[in-house]
């Protein structure tokens, strides 16, 4: 497992990447399996290390409810920072798009592992809150382009 | 005698002159009762719409290919939107992609 690459690591020696990877849990699922749900209850968060994982949320078309593809996760990506992350929901459905592998990190024995090595906890708490900075401009960015659109379609 | 039995036969010859006359006729309306009857095409009642606006209809396109049109347009965004953070101006900003829900 240490030769998983992820940002969510850097800065860390490689004992410590070890370390930190060894409280991973292997998980597996095949295409189209379903990894977590809207709303439910989020006890652990997950690093993609093989294959593709697609983030959707719900919109209405036609009188029916769609999946809508929000995001896919890569091999090194994380996934349900929800778990990590005060309320504890998750707040999107996630499914593999293809046959994928996880590791499955719940958060007692990050929060643990963390307690013991507060050093490790700074660094990957640090890499998770960039991580989830750069995804928070991303999705800004793209509702201000939407938003741009409706105006001028409203107002033009 | 022979003048009634003249008579007679005239008469009967033209009883079947006037038969055979009446068969024609009738024969001639039952082919023209056969032929399809013509309909007279009316436009469909418009009230106050206009031809125009039938043209602008267009089938709904399946959900299928739209859900396949939305996925395509969230990554072309998603494309755009990291363009932006690389390099953050206002051109890039509102910079236009292939998206097919945009066209």
């Amino acid at each position: 497992m240490a030769s998983v690459q992820t940002d969510l690591l850097n800065g860390l020696s490689e004992e410590d990447r070890a370390g930190f990877l060894a409280l991973g849990v292997p998980t597996r699922l095949a295409s189209r399996q379903t990894l977590f749900r809207l709303g439910t209850e989020a006890d652990r968060a997950y690093l993609v290390t093989r294959g593709r994982i697609a983030l959707t949320l719900p919109l209405r078309i036609r009188g029916g409810e769609e999946e809508i593809l929000v995001e896919e996760t890569l091999p090194g990506e994380t996934v349900g920072w929800s778990g990590l992350v005060p309320p504890h929901r998750f707040t999107l459905n996630a499914a593999a798009a293809i046959d994928s592998e996880l590791l499955g990190f719940s958060r007692t024995s990050v929060l643990d592992h963390f307690a013991a090595h507060p050093a490790v906890g700074h660094t990957v708490t640090r890499n998770l809150a960039a991580v989830i900075g750069h995804r928070l401009q991303v999705f800004q960015t793209m509702w201000l382009r939407e938003m741009q659109r409706v105006v001028e379609q409203r107002y033009s | 005698m022979v003048m009634f039995a003249t008579i007679l036969m005239m008469s009967l010859l033209a009883v079947a002159a006037c038969a055979a006359a009446f068969a024609a006729a009738t024969r001639d309306e039952s082919h023209s009762e056969a032929q399809p009857e013509r309909r007279v095409v009316l436009d469909p009642p418009r009230f106050f719409a206009s031809p125009a606006g039938k043209a602008a209809e267009t089938p709904p396109v399946p959900v299928e290919v739209l859900l396949s049109q939305i996925e395509r347009h969230v990554r072309l965004e998603q494309v755009a939107a990291e363009a932006y953070l690389d390099l953050p101006t206002r051109e890039s900003l509102h910079s236009r992609t292939g998206s097919p829900l945009l066209h």
